[in-house]
């Protein structure tokens, strides 16, 4: 007994004596990032999920407890209908996204010839300017008095349409708003795919239709999946395009959140609300990781 | 300086010796596997050493082992008699080319080759001095302030093989190095590489897969397989005489037949007895593997002492300066002949598929294997 | 034969036919693109107070917002908040990826997963998150609670991109420098930093354009003075509508724009292969 001890002793002992400090090194490393992560991220969320628990107090300081008070004023018809409303909006989003993005990355990626990454980064570059200054400009393109509805005017065609506050003008910010996370993935794996596929599906399908269903769809499957995890995610969560293009009847969950925490000041509430939309998150994860595991095992 | 030199002459002298690598019982396991399996070998000084082996045999495992990126499981490495097992590889003697040449992007090959000399806290003159001679040597000279992407593959390489030899080494590590180059630039290459081991007289511990690569340049190889090495020699001793099944098929093409041995003879399959002579040291009874190479058998012309067979012509091949015939000397045993063709100049004027034929050979040329 | 070849040809041509339409197509989405970017930048030159009617060329809601002191100070807030961010989770970014890339340990290997988690985060929820986790602490929302949660993001965003430089690198690259002499920790310092310095560079600029664009995660953590530009705007807009916003954005365009070009050309600058453009594109 004491001998096994002593060589699993000396074996370890060896085996530190033989790994190098670059395993100390790397551990060195992640030490601060990890610590940065774990202080401010994960502990952060901890916090969330726990006040969602509690309540306001007296003196309308939030109060952590453990009552599902939160949850079960959640299960009200009102908040109901604004949770179907983000679920289908960003779905929505997500499919608008899919239909017109993929045309987009396949003409480049397919067509584009010398002027493909001129053309991505023409494509990239309007992303990075601000979120906000985007959906501000959408918003005065197509106010009452804006830019399209003078133009509308001014040529006889239309009296004006109102384009605010209407479920359509929030979708088509929200696309807008993250269309390009859709066409970059498609795009990524569209270049990747061998061409040589599609000749020979020009050989073995009639139409050049049927080619791209049985032939390009197929093989770009693994973009299409980033792209919607990309358009999704940040979809379900928005506020700002429900803000500035609609108005309280279109109001999503992000909106909700945000009034908790700046007008209504209700925290525990809010942070109830934040834990719904993680928790509707987590449920599009696995779906999306089960799915990307099924397109990665075809391969 | 000439305290330098004679202090390393006198060092030599002592050990010379000593042989420059000396492993002895290495291993290297990932998790349940064997890549490196209990090898013991010696590394001459001044040597051109290959480990030759097909992928996956343990050769390049072993030679990480040497340089200190792989960790040995077991065992011990010793460099010029000193345990530098559990040695880090800054603090090892030694230097490697790598197969990808692993150069530094943001240096140029002057940056790139006196590299290791700055980290040596060596001056600047001196420096420049020892990069410029590499730079010579490896015929680079005019490229001293070129980055690395404006390499061609070749230059690449020397650029490689430079920032390693300007160390002046105790033993150059080389993985592939010559795998990545076209078959032309490859052969110069080869041809250069061994100049200049010549030249520098550092030994050379060269990876490789390919068996002609092994046998041009090297002063001895071993043969490795499956983590072990098979056979250890120099290229004539590993191809003439081949210790194993493995590096018989390995190195060249082998005709192995095996069967029971009895009276001077070995029966290879029923009914066929092939001559044995001059091998008392075999034991009636006992099963024999005779491996004979192709430009051995004869296919016309015998002389008067050789073992003859006859057989039928299966298949005939033509390379230009010589003819393969694939020849069945009984239902299961087909051999294979090489023939120069001194005397050839049409097809039809030597043999074809379906012909009888006698082939013979000496029985010298017969390699009795196990 | 020749019969033969005319439904070959026919079908070829239908499959040539397709680019004009998807070339139509891909012009128009473009274009739409780029439209409300153009009417914004076009009417902060409108001399007339309307964002629907042109009145002539001016300069005057560009010299309110340079005379806006509160403006400015938000200006150089922004500024200020994504220098620091910028660096900050360049070094721990940088620190996380290459450690990502070696350690072998389980418990390391988790936790370097999760540090990446905020990536498939809402920002709103990262948002959230900070908010209650500084109230909870009691600090005083301030620019450094902005600079704390911008950092928190950005540190999973430059871990990605660099890691995807350094899984191209050939672990050989650092073996060789090793094998010249270097400790661990001289051979990142002198061969593998160097050789993703123009991927960092790129990274750099790419967030230092996130946040300075970000509205939602300074919205949450902003304290009241001064507040970031993007906040900024956000409350102004919820008043009024004026061209002087279309002057703040047109700014603020141009810097993300300037950066991002620099971000893509950089690297091509330093010779090296690895624009950000590739690895946002995963390509």
């Amino acid at each position: 007994m004491s001998l096994q001890v002593e060589d699993a002793l000396v074996d370890l002992a060896k085996e530190k004596r033989r790994s190098p400090t670059r395993t100390r090194l790397w551990n060195v490393l992640l030490a601060p990032p990890a610590l940065w992560m774990l202080v401010f991220f994960i502990s952060s969320v901890t916090i969330v999920v726990l006040l969602s628990f509690g309540h306001v107090g007296d003196t309308g300081k939030p109060v952590f407890g453990f009552s599902l008070d939160n949850y079960k004023a959640l299960s009200d018809p009102v908040y109901l209908k604004v949770f179907i409303r983000s679920a289908v909006f960003a779905i929505a989003t997500t499919a608008i996204s899919l239909v017109l993005g993929y045309p987009v990355a396949y003409t480049i990626a397919l067509h584009g010839g010398k002027y493909k990454n001129a053309l991505i980064a023409f494509l990239v570059i309007p992303f990075f300017a601000s979120y906000l200054i985007r959906m501000y400009a959408w918003s005065t393109l197509l106010a009452d008095e804006g830019l399209i509805n003078q133009l509308l005017r001014d040529t006889g065609l239309s009296s004006g349409i109102r384009f605010l506050n209407t479920p359509g003008a929030v979708i088509a910010g929200l696309v807008y708003g993250s269309i390009v996370f859709m066409v970059l993935p498609i795009y990524a794996s569209l270049e990747r795919m061998d061409t040589a596929l599609i000749e020979a599906g020009k050989d073995l399908y009639h139409s050049p239709l049927q080619t791209f269903f049985a032939v390009t769809v197929p093989a770009t499957r693994a973009g299409m999946l980033g792209g919607v995890l990309l358009v999704f995610l940040p979809a379900l969560g928005d506020f700002v395009s429900a803000q500035l293009l609609g108005g309280p009847s279109t109001y999503m969950i992000g909106n909700l959140i945000q009034q908790q925490f700046f007008e209504g000041q209700n925290q525990p509430l809010g942070s109830a609300l934040t834990v719904v939309l993680m928790l509707a998150l987590l449920i599009f994860m696995v779906f999306y990781l089960r799915a990307t595991q099924r397109v990665n095992r075809e391969k | 300086m000439t305290d330098q030199i004679s202090a390393a002459t006198g060092a030599s002298d002592v050990t010379s010796q000593t042989p420059a690598i000396e492993l002895i019982g290495l291993t290297k396991k990932f998790g349940d596997t064997t890549v490196v399996d209990h090898l013991s070998l010696d590394i001459r000084r001044g040597e051109f050493f290959s480990l030759l082996g097909p992928s996956g045999c343990g050769k390049t495992t072993t030679l990480r082992m040497i340089a200190g990126f792989s960790d040995a499981t077991e065992g011990r490495i010793l460099l010029g008699g000193q345990d530098v097992t559990s040695v880090q590889p800054h603090k090892r003697n030694v230097n490697t080319v790598f197969q990808s040449y692993a150069l530094f992007d943001h240096l140029d090959v002057e940056g790139n080759v006196g590299f290791g000399l700055k980290r040596k806290g060596l001056d600047k003159s001196e420096i420049s001095r020892r990069v410029n001679d590499m730079l010579e040597l490896v015929d680079l000279g005019g490229r001293k302030s070129a980055k690395p992407r404006e390499l061609s593959g070749g230059q690449k390489q020397r650029v490689a093989l430079a920032r390693a030899l300007v160390n002046r080494p105790e033993v150059l590590l080389l993985d592939e190095p010559l795998a990545a180059l076209d078959l032309k630039l490859r052969h110069r290459m080869q041809v250069e590489l061994k100049e200049i081991q010549r030249e520098v007289g550092i030994t050379f511990v060269f990876v490789t897969h390919d068996q002609d690569e092994a046998l041009t340049l090297s002063d001895r190889i071993a043969i490795m397989n499956n983590g072990v090495i098979e056979q250890c020699g120099t290229p004539e001793d590993v191809y003439e005489r081949p210790k194993t099944v493995f590096a018989a098929g390995f190195i060249g093409t082998s005709n192995l037949m095996t069967g029971t041995y009895s009276a001077g003879a070995v029966t290879v399959a029923p009914g066929l007895r092939v001559e044995l002579p001059g091998h008392p040291e075999l034991i009636d009874g006992s099963t024999a593997s005779i491996a004979i190479r192709p430009e051995k058998i004869w296919i016309a012309d015998f002389e008067p002492d050789m073992v003859r067979v006859h057989g039928t012509v299966a298949a005939t091949v033509y390379h230009g300066a010589t003819t393969q015939y694939l020849v069945n000397i009984s239902p299961e045993i087909q051999l294979t002949v090489v023939e120069q063709n001194l005397v050839r100049s049409h097809h039809d004027d030597r043999w074809s598929d379906g012909d009888s034929v006698e082939i013979g050979w000496k029985p010298e040329h017969v390699v009795v294997i196990g | 034969m020749a019969s033969e070849t005319v439904p070959t040809t026919g079908r070829r041509r239908s499959v040539e036919g397709k680019p004009t339409f998807a070339v139509a197509f891909t012009a128009l989405f473009l274009f739409v693109l780029y439209v409300p970017i153009v009417v914004v930048v076009l009417f902060s030159f409108n001399s007339k107070k309307s964002l629907s009617v042109f009145g002539g060329f001016s300069t005057r809601w560009y010299q309110d917002f340079f005379n806006d002191e509160g403006l400015l100070s938000s200006l150089r807030a922004s500024l200020f908040i994504s220098t620091v961010t910028m660096l900050c989770s360049i070094v721990l970014g940088t620190m996380l990826a290459l450690a990502l890339e070696r350690v072998t340990s389980r418990p390391a290997r988790i936790t370097g997963t999760v540090a990446l988690i905020p990536l498939v985060t809402p920002e709103i929820v990262t948002g959230v998150a900070a908010l209650l986790f500084f109230t909870g602490l009691g600090m005083k929302l301030s620019l450094t609670t902005v600079i704390i949660a911008e950092i928190t993001f950005s540190i999973s965003y430059v871990a990605v991109i660099v890691r995807g430089r350094l899984s191209s690198m050939s672990d050989e690259v650092e073996e060789a420098a090793r094998d010249l002499g270097c400790t661990p920790f001289q051979a990142l310092r002198l061969v593998v930093l160097p050789t993703i310095l123009p991927a960092l560079i790129a990274a750099g600029l790419l967030i230092f354009a996130l946040v300075f664009d970000d509205f939602i995660l300074a919205f949450f953590t902003t304290g009241i003075d001064p507040q970031p530009l993007s906040v900024r705007i956000y409350s102004e807009i919820r008043m009024t509508i004026s061209p002087a916003i279309n002057a703040v954005g047109t700014c603020m365009l141009l810097v993300s724009v300037l950066l991002i070009s620099l971000s893509l050309v950089v690297p091509r600058l330093l010779g090296r292969k690895d624009s950000s453009l590739d690895l946002i594109s995963g390509g």
